[in-house]
C-alpha cells in the first residue's frame, strides 16, 4: 500500500467533509459530496475493496449527488439562517 | 448553554467511536479472531478453503454475500424495496408529462456537447453495467452495482431527451409490474433451497453430482445477480420519477 498517497487521500476527505457541512450553498455542498464520495471510492480501492468501491462510485457519486441536485431544484439553493 | 451541550455530546460521540477504532483488529492481521478462533469455526480461513465447494460462485466474495452472509443481503434487498415505497408515500407516484425540471421546460438550454456524448455513451453505459452484473460471480461487480450503473444510464437520459420521452421509454404502468422483483427472485432462490432437502439460501444440495451442483447453483447465483440487478435499475428509476413530480401551487 502506498501510504502517502492513502494520507492525501484521507487529508481531502476530512476536508471535503467539512466544506460540506460548513457550506451555506447547497449545490455546492452537494457536488463537493459526490467529490467526497469519488475519494473515499479510491480509499476503498487502496484498501482492496474494488466491490465496495464499484458501488460507492455508482451510488454516491452518481445516484445520490442526482437525487440532492433534483430536490435542491425543486426546493432553495441557499440554507437559511 | 445549548451550544455547550451540543459540543460535549459530538466530543462523546468522537471518543466513543474513536476508542471502537483503536480496538479494531489491524487488516490482514493474521493473529485476529476472524483468522484463529476455535478450531475449525474460524470464519476466514473456512471461507478460503471450502467456499467454492460449499457456496458455488468462484468469486469469494460473491460466496459470501449470497451465501455465507445470505440474510443479510437479503435483508438489504429488501430496505431498497422499503425505500421506494417510503419515497412513494410521501411523494406519490409521477403523472403524466407534468415535471419540475423537464429539459422541454427548463429555462437552460440543452447543450449540444453534452447531448451528442450522451448519445454515443449510452450503449457502451449499458454494456458495461451489464458486464459489471454477469461477471459478478468471478471477480469484483455484482448485481447491486450494475443495477445502479443502469439506473444512472436511465437518470442521464431522461435528464437530456426530456421528461415525455424518458416516460415514453419507462412507463409508470410497466416499471410498476418488476420493482418488487429483487426481493423476489432472492426469495425465490432461497425457497428452492428448502424443497430440494436444506436450509433457506443453501445452493449445494444433497443427492446430486458435483459438477451438476455447481452448474445449478451458479445458474442460481446468477439469477439473483440479475434479479438484484433488475430490481435496484427499476427501483432508482422510479425514486427519479417520483421526485420529479410536480405539485401545482
Amino acid at each position: 500500500m502506498i501510504w502517502r498517497l492513502d494520507t492525501i487521500l484521507l487529508l481531502f476527505l476530512v476536508a471535503t467533509s467539512l466544506i460540506v457541512v460548513r457550506s451555506k450553498d447547497l449545490l455546492a455542498a452537494s457536488l463537493i459530496f459526490g467529490a467526497y464520495s469519488l475519494i473515499m471510492c479510491i480509499v476503498w480501492q487502496q484498501l482492496s475493496a474494488p466491490d465496495i468501491a464499484l458501488t460507492e462510485a455508482a451510488v454516491g457519486a452518481g445516484v445520490t449527488t442526482v437525487l440532492f441536485i433534483v430536490t435542491i431544484s425543486k426546493t432553495t439553493r441557499k440554507e437559511e439562517e | 448553554m445549548k451550544r455547550a451541550l451540543v459540543f460535549f455530546s459530538l466530543l462523546l460521540c468522537f471518543g466513543i467511536m474513536l476508542i471502537a477504532v483503536v480496538n479494531m483488529p489491524p487488516m490482514g492481521d493474521p493473529k485476529s479472531m476472524m483468522m484463529t478462533g476455535p478450531p475449525g469455526r474460524a470464519p476466514i480461513p473456512r471461507y478460503l478453503s471450502e467456499g467454492r465447494q460449499e457456496a458455488g460462485a468462484e468469486n469469494i466474495i460473491t460466496d459470501i454475500i449470497l451465501n455465507y452472509r445470505g440474510y443479510d443481503t437479503n435483508g438489504e434487498v429488501t430496505v431498497i424495496f422499503t425505500a421506494l415505497m417510503a419515497v412513494l408515500a410521501v411523494l406519490n407516484r409521477e403523472r403524466k408529462n407534468v415535471s419540475y425540471c423537464d429539459i422541454e421546460t427548463s429555462p437552460v438550454k440543452r447543450s449540444v456537447v453534452v447531448y451528442t456524448i450522451v448519445r454515443i455513451m449510452l450503449p457502451f453505459i449499458l454494456l458495461f453495467s451489464l458486464y459489471v452484473i454477469l461477471f459478478g460471480e468471478v471477480g469484483p461487480g455484482g448485481g447491486f452495482q450494475g443495477g445502479t450503473i443502469i439506473a444512472a444510464a436511465a437518470i442521464i437520459f431522461i435528464l437530456i431527451f426530456g421528461y415525455s420521452q424518458g416516460m415514453e421509454r419507462f412507463p409508470t404502468t410497466w416499471r410498476m409490474n418488476f420493482e418488487g422483483i429483487a426481493p423476489l427472485t432472492f426469495i425465490a432462490m432461497g425457497i428452492i433451497g428448502l424443497f430440494l432437502g436444506r436450509n433457506y439460501l443453501t445452493f449445494m444440495f444433497p443427492g446430486f453430482s458435483h459438477a451438476s451442483n455447481l452448474l445449478l447453483a451458479r445458474s442460481m447465483l446468477m439469477i439473483i445477480e440479475i434479479g438484484i440487478g433488475a430490481g435496484g435499475a427499476f427501483i432508482f428509476t422510479s425514486i427519479f420519477f417520483a421526485m420529479q413530480r410536480e405539485d401545482k401551487s
